[in-house]
């Protein structure tokens, strides 16, 4: 073990060692075995991690920060090339904020009710046996009603401002091209219908089975699904606004496999 | 060798053009142009997003860390005045948020950035060196990750960022003799893990 010429070795990586001490290092080195398998592995590291490539960020978080921005009142609309288009932006951006904020909400819940370490509610709790794939956790029946109503009126607020930013949008365009196209419409309808349908499935899968975790999940799921979608529908709105045809295409793409 | 990605020679910025855009960009942010801050942002996401994934060791960390650096960024854009090239004061802000919350961090668990054992015996590897076996960056990373906060952050910015030890040390508030030591510590300890101890 040679300890000051592994600091030399080190010196020698960063570029930092003076001649003197490296002229000793080169000599050492002819001699060690060790030492010169050392500096092997010191600069194998060091080449390796000038290698590591850049790791991209989700998607989502873009739409996070320009949500934030909007909530908080820091950025405005992009000029508008026909006065009559403005309400449509001035609602898009509601809707957008309506909808992240309906996201987190969703999120906060899913948390809650998914996270096995949740403080039990000191009001009615119950405690069922478990069945087959779901946990057995104490729930408080009229907390989760409560807060499922609050999430789902959020939800409503943000589908009905989406509505309207829609009618808007159609009204001011005329039906020009300049509005979502009609296949692209009608294919968001239908995914719409079935996510809708999904929800309203495991509600009334989530009513006969009011502590069925299994059930809680797939209502979870979907209402993920639903906020995904109107995200998707307001990204898809902007890309059409900047006139950026391959991102709106990019978008249609995801939402026909999904 | 490790090069300098701080400093900057004075003059660069009157003879880059591209200072100029960037300015013109800069300007338009400041005006609350969404389009212009979405395009800066997807010129430095990645970037940033690299650095913050690496010195905090976790993604999810990053991932809410990157929104509150670009959100910073908008706010402190009415201060930027292109002393430096926009990239380089991103950067900064973006070390500087990792630092603070890699400090917030080590209060809440009481963790001592410093606290890699200076027994060099605890980091030799029983085996092979890594001049003889096959490691990929994945493996890299994974090791990376397990890394104290102190040294993993003096790793990443000297030996993956490519910083000078003047500039890590300016970076995380530390002297360059401590920046040094820690990303020599944090090589013994890669060494140690990539070669399958512990």
């Amino acid at each position: 073990m040679h300890p000051t010429y592994r600091e030399s070795i080190q010196e020698l990586i960063d570029g930092t060692i003076g001649a003197i001490r490296r002229a000793e290092l080169e000599r050492h080195l002819e001699d060690c075995a060790e030492c010169r398998s050392f500096l092997a592995d010191m600069e194998k590291l060091h080449d390796l991690s000038q290698t590591l490539d850049p790791i991209q960020p989700p998607d989502g978080v873009w739409l996070q920060i320009a949500g934030r921005l909007r909530q908080e009142g820091r950025v405005q609309a992009p000029p508008t090339p026909v006065p009559s288009r403005a309400p449509h932006y001035a609602m898009l951006a509601i809707a957008a904020s309506l909808v992240l904020a309906v996201g987190i909400a969703i999120g906060l819940l899913v948390t809650q009710y998914r996270s096995p370490s949740a403080p039990a509610p000191a009001a009615t709790t119950v405690s069922t046996p478990a069945a087959p794939g779901n946990t057995a956790e104490p729930v408080d029946v009229a907390s989760v009603e409560a807060e499922f109503r609050l999430a789902e009126q959020h939800y409503q607020n943000a589908i009905a401002k989406l509505e309207q930013a829609a009618r808007l949008d159609q009204a001011a365009s005329g039906g020009s091209d300049n509005a979502l196209d009609r296949d692209t419409a009608a294919m968001l309808q239908k995914n719409l219908q079935v996510i809708d349908q999904a929800i309203a499935e495991s509600r009334a899968a989530l009513k006969s089975e009011p502590l069925s975790a299994s059930a809680r999940d797939s209502l979870f799921d979907a209402l993920k699904r639903k906020v995904a979608l109107l995200q998707d529908t307001i990204a898809l709105m902007n890309e059409m606004r900047k006139g950026n045809s391959a991102g709106a295409a990019q978008i249609v793409d995801g939402l026909n496999k999904s | 060798m490790a090069t300098s990605k701080v400093t900057e020679h004075p003059s660069a910025r009157a003879a880059n053009p591209a200072r100029t855009e960037e300015m013109a960009l800069v300007e338009r942010c400041r005006r609350g142009d969404l389009a212009a801050f979405e395009e800066l942002y997807k010129a430095h996401a990645g970037k940033l997003f690299s650095v913050a994934c690496r010195m905090l060791g976790n993604p999810a960390d990053a991932e809410d860390l990157l929104q509150e650096i670009f959100l910073s960024a908008h706010r402190k854009l009415e201060g930027f005045r292109g002393d430096s090239a926009l990239g380089t004061w991103l950067y900064r802000l973006a070390t500087n948020h990792c630092l603070d919350y890699l400090r917030s961090r080590a209060a809440r668990t009481s963790q001592v950035t410093d606290a890699l054992d200076d027994e060099r015996g605890n980091f030799e590897p029983e085996r092979a060196g890594l001049a003889e076996r096959s490691i990929t960056k994945m493996d890299l990373e994974r090791a990376l990750a397990q890394l104290p906060d102190g040294c993993r952050a003096a790793f990443v910015l000297h030996d993956v960022e490519g910083l000078e030890h003047r500039e890590v040390a300016e970076a995380l508030g530390i002297a360059e003799g401590t920046s040094k030591s820690q990303v020599h510590k944090a090589r013994l300890r890669l060494r140690s893990l990539l070669s399958g101890g512990s």
